[in-house]
Parts: C-alpha cells; structure tokens; sequence
C-alpha cells in the first residue's frame, strides 16, 4: 500500500502538477502533527519550494511522495524548534482532575481498565472508531498532541524530541505518560465501554 | 525488596515509560512482578500497546478512506501561484 493510493511513480511528474498531485497530502500529513491549519499550509508551501530547487537530487529510489514528505518532516521539525523558542514549553503542568481521579490516595485504580478484546488490525474495519480516536486526540493540548505525534508517528526518540521543546527528558516521558492516559481513557469512555466489538 | 513494590499509578507511569526507553532492571523486575499480581495494571499495557498501534494505523486508515481534508481553495491558489513564480524564474 503506498501512502497516496496512486500508482506512485519513481520519476517524477513536472512540477506543473505537483501541487495538485501531492498537495492535500503533504498538508494532512503536516496538520496532524501541527494541529494548525495555517501553518501547515505554509510549510507545504516552502516543502514545494524547496523540492523544486533540489530536484536534481531525487534519485528514484524512493516513491517522490516519500522524498516529499521528508523534505516536508525537516520543515515540520524545524517549525516546532522555533515555536517552542518563542513559546516554551511549561514545566509539568499539574495533572488534569480527570487523570487524578483515576487512582485512591495508596496509588490504587478506583476505575480499572477494562479489556481490550480487539487487535488494531480488527479496529481498521471500524469506521467509527476511528472517528472517535481523532475527537479524542483533539482533546489533547497542541503541544502535548505534537510531542506525542513526534514520539508515535515519527518515532524520533525521546532525546531528540528533548531538543526539538527543549525539554528535559523526565518531562518528556511525562507528558507522553499525560498524553497516554487521556487517549486511553476517551477510548474507553467513548468506543470500549459503548460498543462492545462484535466483529468476531 | 520493598523498593520493588509499587502501587498502580507509579506501575503506569513506569509502564508508559518503558515504550519511551529501556527501563533499568530493577524497574523492569518491578513492573514485571506487580503486572503478574494486579489485572488492570495488565489490561493497561496491552491498552498502551494497542494504542500505539493504532496511531500508525491511523494515517493509513485516514489516506484509504478517499479523504475529505483537503487544502482550502484560497490556499491551494496561493501556493500554487507562489510555486509557478519560483518555476518560471528558475527555467
């Protein structure tokens, strides 16, 4: 499966239609690891830029949605660097009532997860899963939601995701602990106890 | 030994901890002895594990399904005009 559903092409098209061909992808791809529409929409533009002015380096190697989309990651990268200068990112916020409430004064759960009987793969087949999985992303602060689509979409380790916020890593693994903990549990509120799965 | 014992919210952190890096032994004996004794803290990690799956299933998921969230026509112009300008200064 390549990541447009075109037939992907190892030699490139001419640039007339890049934007047309690769455009909406280069900007969701941005968008869910931005959360901010404008600034995806600029940081497509400069991935166009910047290809076009490199093209004599695309080999063919790889599809050129992927060569696009790294240009594309550098720029998202590069974009949260600078961000996170202008606007660091606060020590540990205290922990939302929410997650608080999860556990009793000796550390206990006083709602224990339920069970999960569906493997991901199943999931694909749930439309609205997959719906929910996103309102329940929203939920999440920008900044929490970037790390965490750093850590999980990126898999960029967490020192590297240290230097991008300029974060220690201690505060790192806890706000992707935060971000794990509300996604878990908006599932479960939202999907695992309403729908019991019934695709087996 | 007592250092060894931990209670639920330490155990999900560590847990969440260990999908970040590798967790030193102790800690890993830690988790490793309390997930045998406790169901939910169990039920956690596989949730976790599931989770981390389904975030890279999810771009996939989102391309198969013809998607709806496209650039807005104002900013597709703009980039489009932006990149015409820089293609023709550079032929």
């Amino acid at each position: 499966m390549n990541e447009t559903g075109t037939a992907d092409n190892r030699h490139m098209p001419d640039p007339e239609i890049w934007v047309d061909q690769y455009g909406d992808y280069l900007f969701r791809f941005a968008l869910s690891r931005l959360r901010d529409r404008s600034a995806a929409e600029d940081l497509v533009q400069e991935t166009f830029l910047a290809a076009l002015h490199a093209r004599e380096n695309f080999k063919g190697r790889s599809s050129v949605t992927t060569w696009l989309t790294g240009i594309l990651q550098h720029k998202i990268i590069d974009h949260l660097r600078k961000g996170s200068r202008e606007q660091p990112v606060e020590d540990v916020e205290p922990f939302t009532p929410t997650l608080d409430d999860l556990f009793d004064e000796k550390g206990k759960w006083k709602i224990g997860p339920s069970k999960w009987n569906v493997s991901p793969m199943e999931l694909y087949e749930q439309k609205e899963f997959w719906r929910i999985l996103a309102l329940c992303l929203l939920e999440l602060s920008d900044r929490l939601a970037q790390i965490f689509a750093l850590r999980e979409l990126e898999e960029l380790n967490t020192k590297e995701i240290c230097k991008v916020f300029d974060i220690s890593a201690t505060n790192c693994w806890v706000m992707l602990y935060r971000a794990r903990m509300l996604l878990r549990r908006c599932l479960e509120i939202n999907w695992f106890s309403v729908k019991t799965y019934e695709g087996k | 030994m007592s250092h060894w014992m931990h209670n639920c919210k330490e155990i999900t952190r560590m847990v969440s901890e260990s999908l970040d890096r590798k967790l030193p032994l102790h800690q890993r004996m830690g988790i490793r002895i309390h997930l045998f004794m406790c169901k939910f803290c169990s039920r956690y990690r596989k949730q976790l594990l599931i989770l981390r799956e389904a975030m890279r299933l999810q771009e996939r998921y989102l391309e198969d399904t013809k998607p709806s969230l496209t650039l807005s026509p104002e900013a597709r112009e703009r980039i489009n005009r932006s990149f015409i300008a820089s293609l023709n200064k550079s032929q």
